[in-house]
């Protein structure tokens, strides 16, 4: 509780969840930075200002603009977040609020 | 009352019974309310035995995996993403993939950046709101007082806008079915005289309305997130059923003869040669005056012959409103579209013949189109000095026109400005007869003939057209702009930089990820989940469930261009028409109810979180935390109870005559809470040396700065339309000025002492 905080109960190590959490905050921000210019980069140069729309070049039916601009990567995308998810994300603790304490000690009486 | 005759209501190419859908969809939305219920029922069982607060408003913090993914792809979809949406993709087309390109990070975004750690914070704090953990984290209250204000202020306007837009959306869906017109004509006058939008949209939002507030106050936080993942799976299996019967109709529907290729290829083929179509006036007539009022209701299609032609020179109109012939009149003006392409002629021909063949009343099949108008401005000069009580502009006159740097000749068909007598200055809405753009040769001759008139009323001299609206795309439908619905940036109505000009396409990247990051709405949910590997998962699933449902959607609309042409009449209808035509072609009709109940379904999961987060705001940020402390747990129960169902009847009684431009204050609210709350949350996680001062400038300069673009564009004569620096939307400006006002303040004031800093951001001992 913030009432018995005191100093000394903390050590000189940063909190490893708030660490890991930063570094995959600054992973995740490069990534939709990288999936803007991808993205934007790719759709201006060959999405913008074509010359014969009519003979427009296709890829699985789609325009290849979209599907290279924004279909493929999106898959990518999709690859990066899974492995993202299961390879490089940490697990770590989150604590236990003041709430979830009464909550625990409320089953324990009730147990 | 007066007796009307109704078309029959479905009125695309592949006419249907109205019946079997209309039982659909009601029967889906029964089934559908009644499961909403009965997640409350059990969501307050829940309530039993749990800390009241931290239960109601967040879920006891112990959402696993399918709910917490769930609820928050569901909340972040809200009635947009299943009406606005697909009618963006049909009006604009392909472009509409780069549009909503960002949802491939969207995921990982919101849920990545803050949410393993806003959720270990909001459990040292013991928080339960968004102002709760600022407040908490900082030790300052007035830093609390400030962001449940800046939320009840941006959350008060959209929830009003959220009941309209769902509200909306059911008189939508439902609109088509007899019995609900039924219903409407059967409700007393006083009913419908609440609202200023008719009786039909006051029976939807009651209707709308009190489901939600129901199931959110009497379920809480519980209820509202499963009613989501419901909803969420609703929106999914929506999207997989329609994929490929869209893709496989919308090939069968395109003519051999207009391409050899096949499946998607043969779609964007044909969309390749779509033009936009015209707005205009249209002037209707019968072959006698009715005898009694009869109706004509929106998408009815029309040609300039009052019969199907089959040849090129055939014009074919689709009307956008509901249109009344009252008794005694033969002619009836109705806005309406002209379809432009020749394929899309030859399919709404098809579509026309159609109509007719089903037309019971004979009513639609003898319409005929006698006048084609524009609209226009007729301005009297401020310095005339002529007599203006002789000035008569009756149908004929003619009147130049000064467009880029050409003069022409435009003809007057009628003054629609109610005046009583003619001034100098004034500005006159107007019809003009069609105004084809001519050769210049011809313009020669037009000014002879203008010039002539003058001589015989010399006092039309100086009166001019000061606008006109031909009513082709500003961007789209020159000869060299064929092919826009492949091609960004896309066809536009208004604008001639087309739809999304590239500064707008990265402005969608910030909006979509880094905005929605920054939504109030979605950092509660990141509250709410259990553990970190509930949260990997989550994400996920997130990614993988926006990708089956957002870059398919792109498809099914783009095909349904091919499949329905002539929608951009009626575009927020296209996901239901959709629906109904791709399900009852494949002889499963009643499938359609599932596939509309997931726009409605979108819609709800949005207004409940909204709805949750003022009352908690109310009950916890300003009741519990400033006013009673000591609150009992009956009283907090008590409280959160009232405040959710006032606050609801509030925003639905708001909604009963909603202000004006609406939907540019959802756009306005969405974006300027990102402004304001992203640099405090992402300083106050992030940054130890970060302060209350430092935060709280950067929440004021935030909602400042993005303010301040929508005062300048409104000094600027724009309305609601903000000031766009360098094009970039004031999203962009917002969080640049909100992270750099934040990060001055911050250093150039005292930092924080450590006993605060050793809480947030250092290991804590064990024992």
């Amino acid at each position: 509780m913030a009432s018995d905080l005191d100093r000394d109960q903390y050590s000189s190590e940063p909190d490893p969840t708030f660490v890991n959490s930063r570094r995959e905050a600054i992973v995740i921000f490069c990534t939709w930075f990288v999936a803007l210019i991808w993205a934007v980069t790719y759709c201006k140069i060959n999405g913008y200002d074509i010359e014969d729309p009519a003979n427009i070049p296709t890829t699985l039916g789609m325009p290849s603009w979209v599907v290279w601009g924004i279909a493929a990567p999106w898959l990518a995308a999709d690859l990066f977040t899974t492995w993202f998810c299961f390879c490089f994300m940490k697990d770590d603790e989150l604590g236990i609020a003041g709430d979830e304490e009464h909550l625990e000690h409320a089953v324990e009486v009730d147990g | 009352m007066a007796h009307h005759t109704f078309i029959s209501s479905m009125k695309d190419n592949f006419l249907l019974a109205a019946a079997e859908p209309g039982n659909s969809v009601l029967f889906t939305f029964l089934i559908y309310i009644l499961g909403v219920f009965v997640i409350a029922w059990l969501s307050n069982k829940l309530l039993q035995n749990r800390n009241f607060l931290s239960e109601y408003f967040l879920g006891s913090r112990g959402l696993g995996v399918w709910a917490f993914a769930l609820t928050l792809a569901a909340t972040s979809s809200s009635g947009g993403s299943f009406m606005g949406f697909p009618a963006k993709i049909y009006t604009h087309g392909w472009v509409l993939a780069l549009w909503i390109g960002s949802y491939m990070v969207v995921p990982i975004c919101i849920m990545g950046l803050l949410g393993k750690r806003i959720n270990q914070v909001a459990r040292i704090s013991g928080a339960i709101t968004v102002p709760d953990i600022l407040r908490d984290r900082f030790n300052n209250v007035s830093f609390g007082l400030v962001s449940v204000a800046l939320i009840i202020f941006f959350m008060t306007f959209n929830l009003v806008a959220q009941f309209k837009a769902g509200s909306e959306i059911l008189r939508t869906l439902l609109g088509p079915i007899d019995a609900f017109n039924s219903a409407v004509a059967a409700l007393p006058e006083w009913f419908g005289n609440f609202s200023g939008l008719g009786a039909d949209y006051m029976l939807c939002l009651v209707v709308f309305g009190v489901a939600v507030i129901v199931y959110t106050t009497y379920g809480g936080f519980h209820a509202v997130v499963w009613t989501d993942v419901m909803q969420g799976i609703v929106m999914l299996v929506g999207v997989i059923i329609m994929l490929p019967l869209a893709i496989n109709q919308a090939t069968d529907a395109i003519d051999s003869s207009d391409s050899s290729k096949t499946g998607m290829a043969a779609v964007t083929e044909e969309m390749a040669k779509m033009v936009p179509p015209r707005y205009v006036t249209i002037g209707l007539s019968l072959p006698e005056s009715p005898t009694e009022d009869v109706q004509i209701p929106p998408g009815t299609w029309v040609s300039s012959q009052g019969k199907v032609p089959h040849g090129k020179s055939g014009r074919v109109f689709r009307t956008k409103q509901r249109n009344v012939f009252s008794a005694g009149a033969p002619v009836s003006l109705v806005e309406a579209i002209e379809i432009i392409s020749p394929s899309d002629k030859r399919r709404s021909f098809k579509a026309m013949e159609s109509q007719n063949k089903n037309d019971a009343d004979g009513v639609a099949s003898n319409l005929e189109v006698r006048l084609v108008l524009n609209n226009a401005k007729v301005r009297i000069p401020s310095d005339y000095v002529g007599d203006l009580s002789k000035v008569e502009l009756k149908t004929g006159t003619l009147l130049p026109w000064e467009d880029q740097g050409t003069q022409r000749i435009a003809n007057l068909y009628a003054i629609t400005s109610e005046v009583e007598s003619l001034k100098a200055g004034d500005e006159l809405d107007a019809y003009v007869f069609d105004f084809i753009r001519t050769e210049d040769s011809f313009l020669e001759m037009e000014q002879n003939v203008y010039r002539s008139s003058l001589t015989e009323f010399p006092q039309l001299e100086g009166i001019e057209i000061s606008s006109l609206d031909d009513g082709y795309y500003a961007y789209g439908a020159a000869d060299e702009e064929i092919g826009s619905f492949v091609t960004a940036p896309g066809p536009h109505r208004d604008s001639t930089s087309g739809f999304l000009p590239l500064s707008l396409a990265i402005s969608f990247f910030f909006m979509w990820a880094i905005s929605g990051t920054g939504q109030p709405s979605n950092m509660v949910r990141l509250m709410a989940f259990k553990d970190t590997m509930t949260l990997r998962r989550s994400i996920f699933t997130v990614a993988m469930y926006y990708t089956m449902i957002y870059f398919p959607l792109v498809i099914i609309f783009c095909c349904a261009r091919i499949l329905l042409p002539g929608m951009e009449a009626e575009a927020d209808r296209i996901m239901p028409q959709m629906a109904v035509t791709l399900t009852t072609n494949v002889g499963m009709g009643w499938l359609a109810g599932l596939l509309i109940a997931a726009p409605f379904a979108a819609v709800m999961s949005t207004v409940d979180s909204f709805l949750l987060m003022i009352s908690s705001a109310l009950v916890r940020d300003i009741y519990q935390r400033n006013m009673n402390p000591d609150a009992t747990e009956k009283q907090i129960k008590k409280l959160s109870y009232i405040f959710t169902l006032v606050v609801g009847l509030g925003a639905l009684i708001g909604a009963m005559n909603p202000p004006e431009f609406l939907q540019d204050i959802i756009v306005y609210t969405g974006s300027g809470l990102a402004a304001a709350f992203l640099a405090p949350v992402v300083y106050a996680l992030y940054w130890p040396r970060s302060n209350h001062q430092g935060c709280i400038a950067a929440m004021i300069g935030g909602f400042g700065a993005h303010l301040s673009l929508y005062i300048i564009g409104f000094i600027n004569g724009e309305g609601f339309t903000p000031y766009r620096p360098l094009e970039l939307d004031p999203i962009i400006i917002g969080l640049f000025g909100s992270f750099i006002i934040g990060f001055i303040v911050t250093l150039k004031t005292a930092p924080p002492s450590d006993k605060v800093v050793k809480k947030y951001f250092y290991k804590k001992l064990e024992g």
